[in-house]
């Protein structure tokens, strides 16, 4: 297990992975006590947790990852008014990049899914996006110069 | 030992798969998604050791399975959605990096990867449950990031997609290296790989910055 000093979540991500530990944890207690628990009836059950039901060794790994996040967490909070004008963690930037537009919510390195348009905090860009307000123009320069416009930003 | 002979035949058309990615810019004798696999295992083990508490063997064998559902599902690229069939459009599109737009970006993501557990699923049908347990938690994890070890792995295995991107262009001057770059920038955030991407700029970009 890697430790860390600590993991950003938003309200949303901590959500989830109190959730998930839930679900877990009723799964661990029904599986010692050989029964099929409930949860696996719900429709809006995670596909993925069924992994679990079928691997106890998974199942203790991901519960223990799970422990691991909510000893260490960091909830993002949503700045005050005042501090709004500017990017902070869990802020979601509209930036106009070599043409294209473009929506990014910055986010802890355990959310970052850039894929759905969340970057880490701890990428190139999410580092040189953080502080900056509407109207700058952020420059990511090594190897190849970009610009990132910020055209607005919302919490 | 019926099942495994049909298994690993079945896996071994990986060796003859030509990365689409590659194939798409016009890449000559492209790489093939085995020869991926093959790197980014050994990048991944001899990384992960750099790093404090990741389980080695756990990263090694997620390398090996990561692309297995490809032989079915075959390999997909961000282009994909919006490729012109047109040569020279392609090319032109090759210069970018495609963004989307919200509901698209959720789209795309849910798409490949129902069809790639889907791929997978049925690759893996027929093997003893244990390994078929083991196969596809290890994919699962490296696809939904569920451990430390899934979140590095998921970044090394695009970091030999970079390293391959570099040792073409060094080669023959594509793909275009801008939207690589603005990929790179917004996806990796591991401290290691971040420092092997400087090192590998210092290599490949030393005496020839590229422009495009």
């Amino acid at each position: 297990m890697v430790q860390r000093k600590s993991f950003y979540l938003t309200s949303k991500g901590l959500e989830d992975i109190k959730k998930e530990y839930e679900v877990l944890k009723n799964l661990r207690l029904a599986k010692t006590k050989g029964e099929v628990p409930k949860i696996w009836e719900s429709e809006d059950l995670n596909p993925e947790y069924l992994s679990f039901q079928e691997d106890l060794n998974f199942l203790e790994t991901r519960i223990t990852e799970l422990e691991n996040i909510l000893k260490n967490i960091e909830l993002i909070k949503t700045p005050s008014k005042k501090k709004r004008d500017a990017i902070e963690l869990g802020g979601t930037v509209v930036v106009e990049v070599e043409g294209d537009k473009d929506e990014f919510t910055i986010v802890g390195t355990l959310e970052a899914k850039p894929s759905l348009g969340k970057i880490s905090n701890e990428s190139p860009v999410g580092m040189a996006l953080l502080g900056h307000k509407v109207g700058d123009e952020v420059v990511v320069s090594s190897p190849i110069k970009t610009i990132y416009k910020i055209r607005k930003i919302k919490y | 030992m019926k099942e495994l002979v049909n298994f690993f035949h079945e896996i071994g058309k990986l060796k003859g798969m030509p990365r689409r990615g590659w194939v798409i810019n016009d890449i000559k004798n492209p790489e093939s998604i085995a020869e991926h696999t093959f790197r980014a295992a050994i990048m991944a083990w001899i990384l992960a050791k750099r790093k404090k508490g990741l389980n080695i063997e756990k990263i090694i064998k997620m390398a090996l399975i990561h692309d297995l559902c490809e032989v079915s599902a075959g390999d997909t690229t961000p282009y994909d959605p919006v490729l012109p069939k047109s040569r020279k459009k392609r090319k032109e599109l090759m210069k970018t990096w495609p963004r989307f737009s919200d509901s698209e970006k959720k789209k795309i993501v849910q798409e490949k990867y129902k069809k790639e557990k889907k791929a997978l699923e049925g690759l893996i049908s027929k093997l003893p449950v244990n390994l078929k347990k083991e196969i596809k938690n290890l994919w699962l994890d490296y696809e939904k990031g569920l451990t430390p070890e899934g979140r590095f792995f998921n970044q090394t295995d695009r970091m030999e997609s970079f390293l391959q991107d570099m040792e073409y262009w060094k080669k023959y001057k594509k793909p275009p290296q801008r939207p690589w770059w603005l990929w790179a920038r917004e996806f990796f955030d591991d401290p290691i790989l971040l420092e092997l991407i400087k090192e590998m700029d210092n290599k490949f970009h030393k005496h020839k910055k590229p422009k495009i």
